[in-house]
């Protein structure tokens, strides 16, 4: 219970303050963004969240981050080819922009070095409140990412594919993107590497009127890496965000995704799969701010759990007193399918507004007996009809993104997940 | 729909701020002095007259209570409680042990009376008066009727009267104050006290453990069907006191009680705070059905006053086949932090939870229920119903979980939200844990105002606005309403119909 204790910081802590000794030296930026990066680290000296925190309840960060590794800054980390090809690739690899970026018109890229050494991105370094663990490590040492806007008007052809790729150690990465006003692009964010690495890595958005962006997040960390991301946005008048979360991989990971409608008419849609396995830790938090009327959302999560793996969804939708005319709605649905495996779910309303429509819906279960039945009264074996219903299962949230090309490339990544993990 | 009718007729005549159990009664009262020490403990127990393990059992407990903090998570804000400032001993003077109705101080009988309680009312008073002329008869058919209640009032901390006790002895069912049982019963309540909620378990049920002063007990022994509903009433009626009641509920193997509980305290300025504890324990294949109505003062138009409701409430499915179900209609209190749990420990045990919490003006609800499957093929049943309106916050917050061994575990769950203007909040906060590939949880939650299209439908029909928002509101909790018992279920829509008197139409 509640009782007095005085914490004693765990390694992984004494590790972190330790590393941000040593890296102060080398972190781009002054005055304001160090003052953002002291701030940042007095935080994570209070200790990481532990599942007495709230929004931490079910992701103990103190108790899992067991090991925190050292800066590699030798590690060669080299480009993927990207998910829908002939996309735009702006690759960060070992935690450093690439110089030579390709030229796309309407579109301007800057490294964010060069924003943290001018010091025209702190405002946005800040965290997210005082829980903000993932936002308080990035903004400790965050050193390079990528600065994107995309002019008013401006519609892109081919997906920009944001890529991260870690080579063992600490990457600590930021990606910000601004959408101009009526502008359109699908943007990919890759994360993904090939070692023990810690990755903190933060996506800002803010998408103007009328602007409509599709964002995918492609997570395919290996089994030994800690990945905490997070992604921000503010979508304004009648402006449309579709995000798309896979995570595929991963030791420790925590997906967060905060978004506010700014504007009437915005419209949010949040489609996830989380396919855990082995011994993943996965979880994706989203909140939600309904902040002013007349804004629509839709969250569909799934979960597949297989193994010893622990899955986590939690999803707040805040409608602001202000915000009549709300209407959101979302669904989380879970296959466990090992009783080694585990999944907690937490899908919260939270409501100031009268005029409102607001709903949840949160399932979880074992593969219907009825379908598997079906299928294998067919001749198919038990576990190719196993298979085949789970794959289902999470193949519907793919086909609903409109773009085939992009919805081939996802079912790729699917299937190459469900080859290895079976 | 005539309860309807009487619903708005009641709404008519009510302000919001005119509590109807607002009086305050003059009555000869006994108080330790302010504070809590552990010779304040020393000076409960004395006063009780309890055997020296029930002594050390609450200073355990209050030892343990000094090194808590006080929890914050719950979403209810209010100013620090000053457990100093507290008088934790109150007792009515005249009745140091009554032994019939007639033996009962008249002005706290006329409290009871006022409060309409069935204590007084025709059918059971005579029914009072037969058992005491034939007290050497034997018990009378009339007695497995239905519609008569026992009662167990508790006026401040003390136990006053209970009803019915020889007719439930004669069935073998124990029905008394807690200090009584303590007394009379010792191994029975030393064998379960605590041992659903024990007294580390959290701040105030730890507090509670400490200092509790009364409260009922029932024991149902084994292949009994209590013959009667029994109800417990309590009252807070001295100024600066808390009220920490203890219940306890065993019901042996194949044993069946229904219990009501009821609350009312006098309208104040100062908020007073109640801190009970409930067990409830169900062996095999018993059954434990726990009603609640509580009415607590809450507060005035402008939040002043009013109960800080801090309630552990918790069932223990012990035995293979057992069941037990809560039912509550929380229209009252300040401040409700209030989670009434089942742990379905026996295999193929079930829970249930149906809850209308309605909250106007100022009043802060965070409630919910916690139903923790541990047997196999356990399943639990959750519908809750919440109507916020004026002011105020309205939250469900609720706990499902499946552990490793806890095979075929099933779970539904239904929250809905009614919002009834737009200064109020309603918040839905579930937790679904599964650790079991067999479990199957559904969860469901839905927000929203009083649809226009409804409110046309049956107003285009020729009923006025406020009735028409009436009849909406009492479908919208009439799945949790039809689980009351008969004679709560009138009171229950008369109470959600005064609650929300004020911010209708």
């Amino acid at each position: 219970m509640n009782i007095h204790t005085q914490p004693q910081r765990t390694p992984a802590e004494t590790a972190l303050i330790d590393a941000f000794g040593d890296r102060l030296s080398l972190l781009p930026g002054d005055g304001a963004v160090m003052l953002k990066r002291d701030d940042a680290i007095e935080a994570i000296k209070h200790g990481l969240p532990t599942r007495r925190i709230e929004s931490w309840h079910y992701t103990d960060l103190r108790r899992l981050l067991s090991v925190v590794p050292d800066f590699d800054p030798t590690a060669m980390a080299k480009v993927f080819a990207p998910i829908v090809e002939g996309s735009a690739v702006l690759p960060v690899l070992n935690g450093k922009s690439d110089v030579k970026v390709p030229v796309l018109d309407g579109v301007t890229v800057q490294s964010l070095s060069e924003k943290l050494v001018d010091g025209s991105i702190a405002p946005g370094l800040d965290p997210y409140g005082s829980d903000d663990a993932i936002g308080a490590l990035n903004t400790a040492f965050v050193a390079d990412g990528y600065f994107v806007d995309i002019a008013d008007g401006t519609e892109l052809e081919k997906p920009i594919e944001l890529q991260n790729v870690q080579a063992g150690g600490q990457t600590h990465v930021r990606l910000a993107v601004r959408v101009g006003a009526g502008a359109k692009a699908v943007i990919v964010e890759r994360q993904a590497g090939d070692g023990a690495a810690l990755v903190s890595s933060v996506s800002q958005l803010v998408l103007g009127e009328g602007a409509e962006v599709t964002w995918l997040i492609v997570q395919e960390q290996p089994e030994t890496a800690t990945h905490l991301a997070q992604f921000k946005a503010h979508i304004g008048k009648n402006a449309k965000l579709t995000l798309f979360v896979m995570n595929a991989g991963g030791k420790l990971v925590r997906q967060e995704v905060m978004v506010k409608t700014t504007g009437e008419g915005a419209d949010f849609k949040l489609r996830g799969i989380n396919l855990l396995a082995g011994d993943t830790h996965g979880d994706v938090t989203m909140v939600l701010d309904h902040a002013v009327p007349h804004t629509t959302s839709t969250e569909v999560i799934r979960n597949v759990v297989t193994g010893k793996a622990r899955g986590v969804f939690q999803g707040r939708i805040n409608v602001h007193q202000y915000a009549q005319k709300t209407n959101a709605k979302m669904a989380c649905n879970t296959l466990l399918l090992s009783d080694d495996g585990e999944f907690s779910t937490k899908p919260e309303l939270e409501i100031f507004a009268d005029d409102v429509v607001c709903g949840h819906g949160a399932t979880v279960t074992e593969i219907d007996h009825d379908h598997l039945f079906y299928l294998m009264a067919r001749g198919v074996d038990e576990k190719s009809a196993r298979g085949l219903l789970v794959k289902a299962f999470v193949a519907e949230v793919i086909e609903e993104l409109d773009d085939e090309t992009i919805v081939e490339a996802l079912e790729a990544r699917l299937d190459e997940w469900f080859v290895t993990h079976g | 729909m005539p309860a309807v009718q009487d619903t708005i007729d009641r709404v008519r005549k009510i302000d919001v701020d005119q509590y109807k159990y607002g009086f305050q009664t003059e009555i000869a009262v006994d108080k330790a002095p302010k504070g809590l020490s552990e010779d304040i403990i020393r000076f409960i127990s004395a006063k009780k007259d309890e055997p020296s393990w029930m002594l050390e059992w609450r200073l355990e407990a209050y030892r343990r209570w000094l090194t808590l903090d006080e929890p914050t998570w719950a979403r209810v804000h209010y100013p620090k409680i000053d457990f100093q400032d507290i008088y934790y001993y109150a007792a009515p003077k005249s009745t140091p042990g009554p032994s019939s109705l007639s033996d009962v101080d008249p002005e706290l009988l006329k409290v009871y009376e006022k409060l309409g309680i069935p204590l007084r009312e025709q059918e059971i008073l005579a029914g009072v008066q037969k058992t005491d002329a034939s007290d050497l008869e034997e018990p009378s058919d009339n007695v497995y009727k239905s519609g008569r209640v026992a009662v167990d009032a508790v006026f401040d901390s003390v136990s006053v009267v209970t009803t019915f006790k020889k007719e439930l002895a004669q069935a073998g069912v124990i029905f008394c104050s807690i200090s009584e049982a303590i007394r009379e019963h010792p191994e029975l309540v030393r064998k379960y006290l605590g041992s659903v909620v024990p007294t580390s378990d959290n701040f105030y049920a730890t507090l509670n453990s400490a200092v509790f002063t009364d409260g009922s007990f029932v024991f149902v022994p084994k292949g009994v069907r209590c013959p009667m509903e029994l109800s417990t009433y309590f009252r807070m009626n001295e100024k600066n006191t808390g009220q920490f009641e203890r219940t306890l509920i065993i019901a042996e193997e194949g044993a069946y009680v229904s219990y009501l509980e009821g609350c009312t305290a006098p309208q104040r300025d100062e908020n007073q705070l109640h801190a009970a504890v409930v067990e409830l324990v169900a062996l095999d294949d018993a059954e434990i059905k726990y009603s609640t109505v509580q009415n607590w003062y809450p507060g005035d138009a402008e939040g002043k006053g009013g109960i800080y409701n801090f309630v552990t409430k918790r069932g223990d499915c012990r035995g293979d086949r057992s069941k037990i179900s809560w039912t509550q209609v929380e229209t009252g209190s300040a401040i409700t932090w209030k989670y009434p749990s089942c742990i379905l420990r026996g295999d193929d045990s079930s829970g249930e939870f149906y809850s209308i919490a309605v909250s106007n003006g100022y009043q802060q609800v965070d409630s919910g229920t916690k139903m923790i499957h541990l047997g196999k093929n356990t399943s639990s049943r959750i519908i809750s119903k919440g109507i916020a309106a004026g002011f105020s916050q309205n939250t469900y917050r609720g706990q499902v979980s499946a552990h490793r061994k806890a095979t075929n575990a099933r779970n539904f769950t239904n929250c809905d939200s009614l919002l009834i203007g737009d200064q109020c909040g309603a918040h839905t906060v579930p937790y679904m844990e599964a650790k079991n590939s067999t479990a199957q949880f559904e969860h469901e939650a839905t927000t929203s105002k009083i649809s226009e299209d409804q409110k046309f439908y049956v107003m285009q029909r020729g009923i006025p606005e406020e009735e028409a928002i009436a009849l909406i509101v009492n479908g919208f909790v009439k799945d949790v309403i039809q689980q009351l018992p008969m004679e709560f279920a009138v009171e229950a829509q008369k109470l959600i119909g005064i609650s929300l008197e004020g911010s209708v139409g």
